[in-house]
C-alpha cells in the first residue's frame, strides 16, 4: 500500500499560557492521498492554522505525529509550498525578484530562473508587472504574486491559509477559478484552510470539518463534483447544493452553539 | 528654483544681521563677522595653513565612523538574532550606553596616545552605540513570518541574513548611520581638544586662546561643511537602498 502524502496521526497540541496550558488541538487524525485537494474548515480561532504550521515543520505537536510520504516531519519542511493569509511578498524585492527567490534558495541556474519566472507570471496574469514593487500592486495582484512564488518551484504539497480571505468578492471568485486550473496542471497535493463553506466545497475533493477549540475532526465529507467547477455560479454546479448541505449539517452545531 | 531661493533667504538675512550687528550691538571680538570669517577661510586655504589639520581630522572622522558603523552593524545584528545572548548582554550594553562617552577621552589618550588612534576610538565608540542600537532594534523587529516563509522556501542561514534580515533592517541601519554622523564629529573634536598635535579641534582651540574669533568660526564652518557633505551622501545612499519603500519616493530630504 502506498503511504498517504500527508497523515496526521492522533495529533494534539497545547500552547503555554500564563494561566497554564491551553489545548488547541485534540487528537486529530486524517490523511490525504497524493494529488488530492483537501479543505479544512472550522470556526475561527479553532486552531486550523496550527495544523498548517505543523505541516510546515514550524511547530512540533505536543502529542502525535505528522507524516509526509510516511516520514515524520521534523524541522522546517522545505518540500512544501506555503501561501499565507497575507501575501507576504518581500517588500524590498520587485515582483520578479520575489518569484525568483525560492529558486535562488534552491540553486536553480539564473537563465532557467528567468524563464520560469516569465512563464509563471504570464500564467497568473501578471506579465508587465515584473519590475513593480509589492506596494505598487493591488491586493489581488499581490495574492497572485504570492501564488506564483509558490507554484514556480513546483512543490509536491501546497498549503494555503485562508488565502483569499482579505480579497473582495469578485477578485476572490476570479482567483478561486484561476487556482483550480493552476493547481490541476501541477498535480500537487493541496491543503486549504478556510472558514468559507462555498469555497471549501467548490475547490476540494474532501472537506475536513473541525470543531471549536480545542479542534477535533467532526466529519470528513468527500466532494464528488465533476471538474472543472464553475466557481462563479456555485448553485448551478450539479450536486453543489447537496454537498454544501452535507458540510453545513456537520458544521452548524459548531457555529450556532 | 524659487523654493531654493526662498529657503536661502532666512540664512542670508541672518548673515546680513550678523555682519551689521557685529561692532554695533556686540563687540566684534566676541562674535567676529561673516566677512572676516570669509577672509580668514580664504587665507587658511591660500596659505595652506589649515591643510595638515584638515587631513588629520578627515582621517579620524572617516576611520572612526567606519569602525563604529561596522562594529555596530555586526554586534547589533548578532545580538538581534540571538535573543538568549542578548538577554544576558543587554543590561551591560545599556549601562555602557549611559556613560557620557566624552568622559572617556582622557582614558583613550592614555590607551591610544595623542595621535589619531585616540580620536578614532572616541568617535568610533560614539558611532558604535548609535548604530548598534538601531541595528539591534531593526533586526529584532523583523516580522517572524517573513523569516519563516523564507525558511520554508529553502533559505539557508546565510541566505536568510542576506535576503530577509538585512533588507528588512536596512531602514534602521541607515537611520543609525545618518544619526551617527554628527556624533563622529563630536568624538573627534573632543578628542582633539583633550590632547593632540594636529587637527581642526586643535586649530579651533588655539584660535580661541589667541583671541581669534574669525579663526574659531572658520574652523566651525569647515566642520559644518563636512557634516553637510556626509548627510547628502547618506541621503543618497538611503534613497538608493530604500527605493522599495512607498515613502522613499515621496520625500526627498538631503540635509
Amino acid at each position: 500500500m502506498v503511504a498517504p502524502e500527508i497523515a496526521f496521526e492522533n495529533v494534539s497540541h497545547s500552547f503555554a499560557t500564563p494561566a497554564g496550558p491551553m489545548p488547541v488541538i485534540d487528537d486529530v487524525s486524517f490523511e490525504m492521498a497524493r494529488g488530492t485537494f483537501t479543505a479544512v474548515i472550522g470556526p475561527s480561532g479553532c486552531g486550523k492554522s496550527t495544523l498548517l504550521q505543523m505541516l510546515a515543520g514550524l511547530l512540533k505537536p505536543s502529542k502525535g505525529r505528522v507524516r509526509q510520504s510516511g516520514r515524520e516531519i521534523a524541522g522546517v519542511n522545505s518540500t512544501i509550498g506555503f501561501i499565507p493569509q497575507q501575501s507576504l511578498l518581500f517588500p524590498w524585492y520587485t515582483l520578479s525578484q520575489n518569484v525568483a527567490l525560492p529558486m535562488v534558495f534552491k540553486n536553480v541556474p539564473a537563465a532557467e530562473r528567468e524563464e520560469r519566472v516569465r512563464r509563471i507570471l504570464a500564467d497568473v496574469g501578471l506579465d508587465g508587472f515584473a519590475d513593480h514593487y509589492p506596494h505598487q500592486l493591488s491586493g489581488g495582484m499581490q495574492k497572485r504574486g504570492s501564488i506564483a512564488r509558490t507554484l514556480v518551484y513546483r512543490p509536491d504539497v501546497i498549503l494555503m491559509d485562508e488565502p483569499f480571505g482579505a480579497l473582495d468578492a469578485q477578485t476572490r471568485m476570479v482567483m478561486q477559478d484561476d487556482l483550480q486550473g493552476l493547481v490541476a496542471r501541477q498535480g500537487a497535493t493541496v491543503v486549504l484552510i478556510t472558514h468559507d463553506i462555498t469555497e471549501a466545497v467548490l475547490l476540494a475533493d474532501e472537506v475536513v470539518v473541525l470543531s471549536r477549540r480545542p479542534a477535533r475532526v467532526i466529519a470528513r465529507v468527500p466532494i464528488a463534483l465533476a471538474r472543472p467547477r464553475n466557481v462563479f455560479e456555485p448553485f448551478a454546479v450539479p450536486g453543489f447544493d447537496d454537498a454544501y448541505g452535507q458540510v453545513w449539517q456537520r458544521f452548524r452545531a459548531e457555529v450556532l452553539a | 528654483m524659487k523654493k531654493a531661493i526662498l529657503a536661502l533667504l532666512p540664512g542670508l538675512v541672518l548673515l546680513a544681521f550678523w555682519e551689521w550687528a557685529s561692532g554695533r550691538l556686540i563687540r566684534e571680538i566676541y562674535v567676529s563677522k561673516p566677512s572676516a570669517i570669509a577672509v580668514r577661510l580664504y587665507e587658511l586655504f591660500a596659505t595652506g595653513e589649515i591643510l595638515p589639520h584638515l587631513v588629520v581630522t578627515l582621517q579620524e572622522l572617516v576611520l572612526g565612523y567606519l569602525v563604529g558603523v561596522l562594529s555596530g552593524v555586526v554586534v547589533g545584528y548578532w545580538l538581534g538574532r540571538s535573543p538568549r545572548v542578548a538577554a544576558v548582554v543587554e543590561p551591560y550594553v545599556m549601562a555602557f550606553y549611559g556613560i557620557p562617552k566624552i568622559a572617556l577621552a582622557p582614558l583613550f589618550i592614555i590607551w591610544f596616545g595623542i595621535g589619531i588612534g585616540s580620536k578614532i576610538a572616541l568617535a568610533g565608540i560614539m558611532v558604535f552605540f548609535l548604530t548598534f542600537y538601531n541595528v539591534y532594534t531593526g533586526v529584532r523587529n523583523v516580522d517572524r513570518e517573513y523569516a519563516n516563509l523564507a525558511l520554508i522556501m529553502g533559505a539557508k542561514e546565510r541566505q536568510l541574513t542576506r535576503h530577509v534580515y538585512l533588507p528588512a533592517a536596512a531602514p534602521f541601519v541607515l537611520l543609525g548611520m545618518r544619526m551617527a554622523i554628527p556624533y563622529s564629529v563630536i568624538g573627534v573634536i573632543v578628542g582633539e581638544f583633550a590632547s593632540s598635535t594636529r587637527g581642526l579641534g586643535l586649530f579651533i582651540n588655539q584660535a580661541s586662546s589667541t583671541y581669534d574669533p574669525a579663526g574659531v568660526f572658520a574652523g566651525i564652518v569647515i566642520l559644518l561643511a563636512f557634516i553637510l557633505v556626509a548627510n547628502i551622501g547618506a541621503a543618497r545612499l538611503e534613497r538608493r537602498l530604500l527605493r522599495w519603500r512607498p515613502q522613499a519616493a515621496a520625500q526627498s530630504n538631503d540635509i
